[in-house]
């Protein structure tokens, strides 16, 4: 849910329609069947094509995988609700809940069918599975035992001296977060041991050359600029008919920076246009369209879900002095708590899983 | 019950399934309430319908299996679960920096612990309290994905960025996690299970006190080296001008001779304030550098020509830089 629709990038990519479809014959040809040998799930995002982005933290390398899951859902009118996910999970796969560990939830835009990346167990020797749910409440396995992906290794450590008892590097970058971007997979990473939270921007279909180097961003914040500050979660926008991608940062500042300068090795400027309190983790975004004007939809470890106007982003002066709450104004969904991942499950509605006393629900709201 | 497999015995299945699918003849259960039942591969051999499920089940949990025959009344079989709870074994081994002071803008512990742990729990079990014993609210960077390495030995813990950069906290809310001359404690709850779901053997404590932050950017020419004699496999020793940051000074330097990298095995010593490395082969007379990556950090993320506040982007220059510097020594006269 950390994504916003294929269908939506599409509509603000109105420039790159052309290439689009271009990419689209493209990336389908670009999978090969066989075993996607992922080390572990965690952020997910679709692409073009009921194409699903993994990755996968452990094995340093992004995923695109072939759900062959491209049948149109039906109605608008949706209603989605799984209470328990993680007992039925843990039932389904033997286990008890407590040892399912879900890291995220994305809608398909195109069967509005649920997909759940999560670890079976807590340790190292945790397996990585992709679920998929269904409007009905059906849950199946996603195989990954023969099916068409291909993968992106990102780069590893430079000097990979520090090794563990099974002789690998120790540094590790996490995958925050990914989304499908006109044409290519945008990744932010944090790494283990150095400070540096890095934005890498991969042309998809994967190429071997191309990985995408590292972007640092620079935004102005307090009057301070802060760099390397990681990205918890980003979504593609448009502004004035350009693509940015909306990112929110630790101590919450949100951050536009446009998609043209995500180009490796470059530094990037955002531009912080709200600060929404400290002490606060953003957890997911979404942006949607209700009324004829744009909002996003933030879930926050401690602020509960916020609703930001979406219009005129670029009309705000960028915040560079001393201060909390400024810029884009926003309101709490005080009906929403315990949300930990969000998607937009159609136009009307999103999709929450929700933290009820321990027991996960799957469940869908109308958009505020 | 089979080597892992679900077996119905005195029963002649079919060569195929029926329409509605094996599992409604047959289904194993794992736990007690209204579950579905587990995934798995349903074949027939040897004229037996044998399941195997798609994970083998964990062993504490009760396993119920029914055959619902055609005809007849169903068949149900139970696997009571093995309660077979190992004894706490795991403990926290140390915390990186290991010095009992620590800078106001520190950046980050490294938790080492003595055998695998379990993820998704770590910030139930971190606490930061103040000189009297009160929690410091969260004051670290609680990201859900936990920083750990591939074996789940050693947990980065940040401290929240937003808390520690100047002039980031707001007015409305408390200023930095860690104040000058305050005293402070981690502690890590002894509840936190390994890797196997057992506890650790005690909770561990790590009391420090703090000192001015530290913001000038890490200079490798100020940094003494002591180099050993030929034909010695003596430690060469760096010292540092201020502890460092463990992991990456454990990654980040090496030493060359002619250009290429001397086999050997650094350590840290002196509270991460010293480096040392002791050659695979006794040194030779001859010049030698150590090469220092610029990514290395002190305790407060400052690196190596950058400080961790950085206040005016046009003094950035245009490019990531991944660069190193060189510090040449000789060995012998």
């Amino acid at each position: 849910m950390k994504t916003r629709s294929f269908s939506q990038s599409l509509l603000f990519a109105v420039t790159l329609c052309c290439s689009t479809t271009v990419a689209l014959a493209g990336s389908a040809a670009s999978l090969k069947a066989g075993k996607a040998e992922l080390k572990s799930a965690g952020p997910l995002a679709f692409g073009p094509d009921g194409i699903l982005f993994v990755g996968d933290t452990v094995g340093a390398a992004i995923f695109a995988l072939d759900t062959n899951d491209r049948t149109p859902g039906r109605g608008t009118n949706r209603s989605f609700e799984i209470k328990g996910i993680n007992q039925k999970i843990a039932a389904l796969l033997g286990t008890e809940a407590d040892q399912i560990l879900i890291h995220d939830v994305v809608v398909n835009p195109l069967s509005r069918n649920v997909y759940l990346s999560l670890s079976r167990g807590r340790g190292p020797e945790a397996v990585p599975v992709i679920m998929k749910a269904e409007a009905s409440g059906k849950l199946t396995e996603l195989s990954l035992e023969n099916i068409r992906y291909s993968k992106v290794d990102l780069p590893d450590a430079p000097d990979p001296s520090a090794k563990d008892r099974r002789g690998q590097s120790r540094r590790l970058e996490s995958i925050t977060d990914l989304k499908y971007v006109n044409g290519n997979v945008i990744v932010a990473g944090l790494s283990n041991e150095e400070f540096s939270s890095t934005l890498r921007s991969i042309p998809f279909p994967f190429q071997a050359a191309n990985k995408g180097a590292s972007i640092e961003i620079f935004h102005g914040s307090h009057g301070r600029f802060e760099t390397n500050a990681p990205v918890r979660t980003f979504v593609p926008f448009d502004i004035n008919n350009k693509p940015y991608i909306l990112a929110a940062y630790t101590c919450t500042p949100l951050v536009t920076i446009p998609v043209s300068e995500l180009k490796p090795g470059n530094k990037v400027k955002g531009t912080t246009i709200a600060e929404l309190g400290n002490r606060n983790r953003p957890l997911d975004m979404v942006v949607y369209r209700k009324g004829g004007k744009d909002y996003i939809l933030m879930a926050n470890s401690s602020r509960g879900v916020m609703k930001l106007p979406a219009a005129n982003l670029d009309k705000y002066q960028p915040i560079t002095t001393q201060t909390e709450k400024e810029g884009v104004p926003y309101e709490t969904i005080a009906s929403l708590k315990g949300v930990q991942q969000l998607d937009k499950l159609d136009e009307a509605n999103a999709l929450l899983l929700m933290d009820d006393g321990g027991s996960l629900d799957l469940r869908s709201v109308p958009l505020p | 019950m089979e080597g892992g497999s679900f077996i119905v015995e005195g029963w002649r299945p079919g060569p195929d399934a029926p329409a509605s699918g094996w599992q409604s003849i047959f289904s194993v259960y794992a736990g007690d309430n209204d579950v579905p039942p587990m995934l798995g591969t349903y074949t027939v051999e040897n004229s037996r319908l044998v399941f195997r499920p798609r994970f083998e089940p964990s062993p504490s949990i009760r396993l119920r299996a029914v055959f619902r025959p055609p005809s007849g009344s169903p068949v149900e079989a139970v696997f009571e679960p093995k309660h077979a709870k190992a004894a706490p074994s795991t403990r926290v081994e140390h915390v990186y920096p290991s010095t009992d002071l620590l800078p106001a803008n520190q950046l980050k512990f490294y938790i080492h612990f003595s055998a695998p742990m379990s993820r998704g729990e770590a910030w139930q079990r971190i606490k930061l309290l103040d000189g009297q014993g009160v929690p410091v609210e969260l004051p670290f960077l609680e990201i859900e994905q936990e920083l750990w390495d591939r074996d789940y030995r050693r947990l980065t813990v940040l401290f929240d960025p937003g808390r520690i950069k100047r002039g980031l906290y707001s007015l409305e809310e408390a200023g930095p996690a860690l104040e000058e001359n305050r005293r402070y404690t981690l502690v890590i709850d002894s509840g936190w299970r390994d890797a196997r779901g057992v506890p650790l053997t005690g909770e561990y404590r790590k009391a420090f006190s703090v000192g001015p932050a530290l913001r000038s950017a890490v200079e490798p020419a100020r940094w003494k080296i002591h180099v050993p004699p030929p034909e010695s496999t003596d430690a060469l020793r760096v010292q540092f001008d201020r502890p460092m940051d463990a992991a990456l000074s454990m990654r980040l330097l090496s030493v060359l001779r002619d250009g290429v990298p001397v086999a050997g095995t650094p350590a840290l010593a002196e509270m991460e304030t010293e480096w040392r490395f002791v050659p695979s082969q006794p040194w030779k007379e001859g010049e030698y550098s150590i090469v220092v990556d610029t990514f290395l950090e002190d305790l407060a993320g400052n690196r190596v020509g950058r400080p961790f506040d950085v206040d005016v982007f046009e003094q950035v220059t245009k490019r990531v830089e991944n660069s190193s510097v060189s510090l040449p020594f000789r060995i012998g006269r």
